[in-house]
């Protein structure tokens, strides 16, 4: 197996740590797998928020929930908190659920509609049993007053509030078992940026309050620098680039992340949007990724090296790590209208395209 | 109907022409004034971006210029001119002249937009065939020659396939085709990339204008988003609880804004040049009750600037100094009264009383 190897793994106790994560899923019975996340490795420190970025269809929510163990990955070790997630099963694993969490991208879905918010709030700690009954309804009251939601409110229903208040009450959800690491799969792309800079903030104040640890998944990337200690780009399942937001975002390294970054509009009317700067194309297909380097077939720098060899996650200045051949310099301009001469070459005959 | 196409091609006034539009929604509770007084003029070729959050009604504002609103239960009064002509109170069986033909739009999710269940060339024949008296096979080839032009690879096969075999951005470019198929004059883009990745909503961005500048259309780009019109539009709109509050043209909005709900839109974008865990500007509580909206200036219960003439008396539309800038506000940004009444409110430590309440469903 072509590695994406480990280096940016810190030293230390992480309270999550994730190594060689494989996620496959099988297309009918043909045989053939989605490679939905292929040799990923991270390590989340306590108290962190880990961010967690790319396009639709890159992997970074299959990689989310294989954390949860929803599903649990085909291979690869997930420990959390001292504890071995992945040789879990059954009553065992459903044991650390209130300890990890997930918000969902789609607030008003992710709501039973036909309960009352306090109830759906409340469900958790009704399922574990904390408490009493007078300790639960206060701890109810407690989670909907620090999200900014009335407790008085609490007999309504997920319809009765706008897309803002229902990731609010989903945010509620979330904290009410004092879980120690929170997923939250694009809590805010569905909002409005007037919202999202509200939720934003809250989750700030919720990692405070509540003690939490994070992992952000985003595909803007000003929203995941806002929020994140430290961010990893991922594209077609597998690690570009991994660092700290300042430097990542000062000096991107991989020709992926220089795309990402020229793709966001910025609002001053006298950047004009440069189509020579936006990466063209679209994610292949995860069922047969191309051979060597997966970013290839879109990249301006790829070269025949690019097509035989996978690059390994490599030390490319302090605390930032870039999985490339050929990483851009400092001040490096792409023409992202072009595509290098290894773009569309084809794979070696021996070549193992789902490299693996 | 080509005849009629051009019959006033020597129309040289502006091609749209919005005045004192309101749009209100007879509900349970009252009538929901979605959108109230809008007036709005757009050029030939010339791009306008309407700008406001959720609930603001600027969806509301494009469906009721098009006329796509239903028939029962609406009031609409004002005056909408398309080229001269009045076409507020026309029949759908007299505005299918005017459909796809002269004015089209793209809507916000092209998961939902396209027919599931009819191939794609066919939808996008469907109109062609409806406006311009054009043999099936030259449809085809039209319609071919659009999904070439909106870069759709390989068209030909794509013709005979479903909306499902292809991904969204791919989707969207297909709306677009269907939109431009019979070149309308003027085309609406209702949150067109909003369902769509950062670098695909370049992609499609840069290809509406692109055709546009092609076949010199007009376009309202209706979006949340101030960074995705900030380089596109060359007026901006920015709407509050169904009114206009500010318009200016773009480089003037930006270097001299004028409304407090621009200024705090524009604020609440992250930057990607600022450090991270940087604390964001929000807007406290959320848009008006448009059943009851308030009494003054709408936006007074979350403004930074309010001082008790906001709450009780409503500002009116006033130009601003560069021409064709226009803002509703008593206490603008920038000026010396703007500044007065924001240091006063910090002195006073007078915060928005939706600040201390963030979240109050109505």
């Amino acid at each position: 197996m072509a590695g994406s190897g480990t280096v940016h793994l810190r030293v230390g106790d992480a309270l999550l740590r994730a190594e060689h994560l494989v996620v496959e899923f099988p297309v009918g019975h043909s045989g053939e797998k989605v490679h939905a996340v292929s040799d990923v490795s991270l390590d989340i420190m306590e108290g962190e928020t880990f961010g967690l970025v790319g396009e639709s269809g890159c992997g970074k929510t299959t990689a989310g929930r294989a954390l949860m163990q929803l599903p649990a990955p085909v291979s690869g070790t997930v420990t959390f908190d001292g504890v071995e997630l992945t040789a879990l099963h059954g009553e065992s694993l459903r044991r650390q659920r209130p300890r990890l969490q997930m918000i969902f991208q789609d607030p008003i879905s992710s709501l039973n509609p036909r309960r009352r918010i306090r109830d759906i709030v409340r469900e958790g700690l009704d399922i574990w049993g904390l408490g009493d009954k007078s300790a639960r309804d206060a701890k109810v009251d407690e989670v909907l007053d620090a999200v900014g939601i009335d407790p008085v409110d609490g007999a309504r229903r997920p319809h009765e509030f706008s897309g803002g208040q229902c990731q609010r009450i989903s945010i509620a959800r979330a904290v009410v078992t004092e879980p120690k690491l929170i997923i939250c799969d694009e809590p805010v792309s569905a909002l409005d940026v007037s919202v999202q800079a509200q939720i934003l903030n809250l989750l700030e104040d919720m990692k405070l309050r509540y003690g939490l640890t994070l992992v952000f998944i985003a595909h803007d990337l000003a929203v995941v620098k806002n929020v994140s200690d430290r961010v990893l780009v991922m594209y077609l399942g597998k690690i570009c680039e991994v660092g700290s937001p300042d430097e990542l975002y000062e000096r991107p390294a991989h020709p992926y992340t220089a795309a990402l970054l020229a793709a966001i509009p910025v609002p001053d009317p006298g950047v004009r949007p440069d189509s020579e700067k936006v990466l063209g194309g679209e994610v292949p297909s995860p069922i047969h990724p191309p051979s060597g380097c997966r970013f290839r077939s879109r990249c301006p720098k790829a070269q025949p090296q690019c097509v035989t060899d996978e690059p390994e996650v490599r030390l490319f200045a302090p605390d930032h790590y870039v999985a490339c051949h050929f990483p851009l310099e400092a001040g490096e301009q792409l023409d992202f209208a072009r595509v290098g001469v290894g773009a569309t070459m084809d794979a070696p005959p021996n070549g193992d395209a789902a490299g693996t | 109907m080509s005849a009629q196409r051009f019959a006033d091609a020597d129309y040289d006034g502006a091609l749209l022409e919005v005045r004192d539009l309101t749009t209100y929604f007879e509900s349970e509770r009252g009538l929901v004034r979605a959108v109230d007084g809008v007036s709005l003029t757009l050029e030939r070729g010339k791009t306008l971006g309407i700008v406001g959050e959720s609930g603001s009604g600027k969806t509301v504002l494009a469906r009721s210029i098009m006329n796509l609103l239903p028939r029962h239960g609406v009031q609409r009064s004002g005056s909408v001119r398309f080229e001269g002509e009045e076409i507020l109170s026309l029949s759908p069986a007299k505005m299918r002249r005017f459909w796809g033909a002269q004015m089209s739009m793209i809507f916000q999710d092209p998961m939902t937009s396209l027919n599931p269940v009819m191939k794609i060339g066919k939808q996008i024949t469907e109109a062609i065939r409806q406006h311009l008296e054009v043999t099936k096979d030259y449809a085809n080839q039209l319609a071919e020659a659009l999904l070439g032009s909106v870069r759709i690879p390989e068209p030909h096969q794509r013709m005979a396939e479903y909306p499902h075999q292809l991904s969204g951005g791919m989707r969207q470019r297909i709306c677009i085709a269907v939109a431009l198929a019979c070149g309308p004059k003027l085309l609406f883009a209702d949150e067109p990339t909003t369902a769509l990745d950062v670098t695909v909503q370049a992609q499609v961005l840069d290809l509406i204008a692109k055709q546009q500048s092609e076949r010199f259309m007009a376009m309202v780009l209706v979006t949340h988003d101030l960074g995705v019109v900030a380089g596109r539009a060359d007026e901006i709109v920015v709407m509050y609880a169904g009114r206009v509050v500010e318009r200016a043209p773009t480089h003037v909005l930006f270097s001299d804004m004028k409304m407090p709900y621009s200024e705090a839109l524009l604020a609440s974008i992250p930057k990607i040049d600022e450090h991270s865990h940087t604390r964001l500007a929000t807007i406290p509580g959320h848009p008006p009750n448009l059943v009851n909206p308030p009494a003054g200036c709408k936006f007074a219960p979350r403004c930074r600037y309010v001082q008790e003439r906001c709450v009780n008396e409503e500002p009116p539309i006033r130009p601003g100094v560069a021409p064709g800038h226009e803002f509703r506000c008593w206490f603008p940004v920038g000026t010396p009264e703007g500044k007065e009444a924001l240091e006063r409110n910090q002195r006073e430590n007078r915060i928005p009383q939706a600040a201390a309440r963030a979240a109050a469903p109505n």
